[in-house]
């Protein structure tokens, strides 16, 4: 018997992802693997607004994953400069390493 | 089809659009060595917008009210183009100096990050709110880390750890509230603020409240997200450090009372717990943290996390008397952490590190500068009668109202403590010995002072007639929340 995928699989899926790429922010030290796990939170949210619109059958959800996917471009293309403009200054992107300043 | 009318809520918003295309065209036609004067053009633009925002009516609702008008999101707007225009003014001689080349663009992303910022108190719109923040976000974070590869091996060393940082915390909460967002549309059906209120609560939802508004206390730098002030602060240039601490909290406090009082006005009471222990955190962690440091902008860092405890007070009180007087605490807490933070670029224009050892013999070396910075760090402190006096004794007051009279207690214990840390400041200032034996009076650019003298007016200003101040915050907050002037 094939069982349909329902809405709660997709949101159960989603906070996985979602919970991989908060785990990975915390735990990892490379600046673009924080990154990439925090593009994998960014798409875990439009997993769910995705899921939830197809629930409803209404657009709006689809609406917002095309938002959110505008901002996330804006916010890797800031990222992405930044993270560059750290490795010419200090040869190196793990973050443990680029704490210079007093605590 | 919309007309005019529509758009009328919009109309300061518009109008600092129109501004922003202007101070661009004018850095296209200014030829090099006079661009000093984009960012004087910038700041006189704010300015005027400032003054118009008292002749325009902003009445109404626009996009089929995904975005209000009124006094409310017109006072919060006030606030960002004051700090705005403060902040142009006080980081004309620092861009000229270390970033010739780029002037027109720092300013032109501060205003970018300025429309955001006056974009998000009127936003009644899930989708709205996301952009507005985006918007107000990625520019600071590209202001953070402005300088470039020659100035990151001297003065700004640690510019760009600094932008790494606020950015990468930023995007992470982002995402945060982002995924509270989506729970919260998908157990609602709608973005709109006031058809989520009508939701009936369930567990999922309130999860999703929850990381809504603790992914907000990033732009607020509250406790949990608070680990990218002191860096920040620290290392970016420190005109830019002034705007970074005061606008973006004004307009991130106007988003959290939008989606505590309007959104989540039924089951305000789940969420009310996370603010609160928030608020406990920040005035615990702030207060304790500042106490060792010996760097003046990580030790205003610090207290700038205090404070914004305080501010959450208001939030916790609720009520249009809590959140009236935290708009005045905010007000109020503008002109004077910006002023600090402009006296010290004052001090040490040359850094972006600045220690208590620089800070020793400043009332030799320039009495007024020494004058301002003990006014402020006492405002700071919440002695009478500067503003910040005010402010903290009305959102004491406003929580006492509430009922929460140990709240109260525990801020005012908190508050002795912070004066050790900001008489320290002031110790230095005025009984320390200068480092070296010849008196090096400090030299002010007129810009600078203008920018300080403006900010030392205000918190005087305010300070010793609180009243018409408090009485618009609250008619504002009564507006606001609907309830008879």
């Amino acid at each position: 018997m094939i069982q349909t995928i329902s809405t709660s699989h997709y949101l159960i899926l989603a906070a996985a992802l979602f919970c991989l790429g908060m785990l990975g922010v915390l735990i990892r030290r490379n600046a673009l693997v924080v990154f990439m796990c925090i593009e994998l939170m960014l798409n875990a949210t439009n997993l769910t607004f995705l899921a939830f619109a197809r629930e409803r059958g209404d657009d709006l959800g689809h609406l917002s994953a095309f938002f959110i996917i505008a901002v996330a471009a804006a916010e890797a293309a800031v990222g992405l400069a930044i993270v560059i403009s750290v490795f010419r200054a200090r040869g190196t992107v793990n973050i443990e390493e680029i704490q210079s300043m007093k605590h | 089809m919309p007309t005019a009318d529509d758009l009328r809520p919009l109309a300061v918003d518009l109008a600092l659009l129109g501004a922003t295309l202007m101070l661009f065209a004018v850095d296209l036609g200014l030829p090099h060595g006079r661009k000093r004067w984009l960012g004087v053009l910038s700041s006189a633009l704010l300015a005027g917008l400032f003054v118009l925002t008292f002749f325009v009516d902003t009445e109404g609702s626009a996009f089929g009210g995904s975005y209000v008008g009124g006094a409310w999101p017109l006072l919060f707007k006030r606030i960002a183009l004051a700090a705005g225009a403060l902040a142009a003014l006080g980081s004309v001689d620092h861009v000229d100096r270390h970033f010739p080349t780029r002037q027109g663009e720092f300013y032109l992303l501060m205003m970018f990050s300025l429309m955001g910022m006056t974009l998000l108190p009127g936003a009644r719109d899930l989708l709205l709110f996301v952009v507005a923040f985006e918007m107000m976000g990625i520019p600071l974070a590209m202001m953070a880390s402005y300088a470039k590869t020659e100035d990151l091996k001297g003065v700004h060393r640690h510019a760009a750890e600094a932008g790494l940082k606020l950015y990468l915390i930023s995007a992470v909460s982002t995402a945060i509230t982002l995924f509270g967002l989506s729970y919260v549309y998908g157990l609602t059906g709608s973005t709109r603020l006031d058809v989520i209120a009508q939701a009936p609560l369930s567990p999922l939802l309130g999860v999703g409240m929850m990381l809504t508004v603790a992914g907000m206390s990033f732009k607020v730098g509250a406790v949990p997200f608070h680990m990218w002030v002191p860096d920040t602060y620290q290392g970016a240039p420190t005109p830019f450090v002034a705007f970074l601490s005061v606008a973006p909290k004004a307009s991130g406090f106007a988003a959290m009372t939008a989606m505590l009082l309007v959104a989540f006005k039924n089951n305000r009471e789940q969420v009310l717990s996370v603010v609160l222990l928030m608020s406990l955190a920040s005035i615990t962690i702030g207060n304790l943290l500042a106490l060792p440091q010996k760097d003046v902008k990580r030790l205003l860092a610090y207290s700038g996390i205090a404070q914004v405890g305080y501010m959450l007070i208001g939030l916790v009180a609720g009520g249009s008397y809590g959140v009236g007087m935290l708009l005045f605490f905010v007000s109020g807490y503008v002109a004077t952490n910006m002023g600090a933070f402009l006296v010290l670029e004052a001090i040490a224009p040359q850094r972006t590190g600045i220690t208590l050892d620089d800070v020793k013999g400043l009332s030799r070396r320039s009495p007024w500068l020494a004058a301002a910075l003990l006014l402020f760090l006492l405002s700071l402190a919440g002695i009478p009668f500067v503003v910040g006096f005010w402010g903290k004794l009305m959102v004491f007051m406003a929580a006492y109202q509430a009922g929460y009279g140990w709240l109260v207690l525990f801020g005012a214990l908190m508050a002795i403590v912070s004066l050790w840390y900001y008489l320290q400041v002031a110790r230095a200032a005025y009984m320390g010995d200068a480092p070296t034996e010849e008196v090096v009076p400090v030299k002010v650019t007129p810009t600078l002072a203008t920018a300080i003298a403006v900010c030392l007016t205000l918190v005087l200003g305010m300070g010793a007639y609180p009243r018409p101040f408090i009485e618009q915050a609250s008619a504002a907050a009564r507006s606001f929340l609907g309830e008879a002037p």
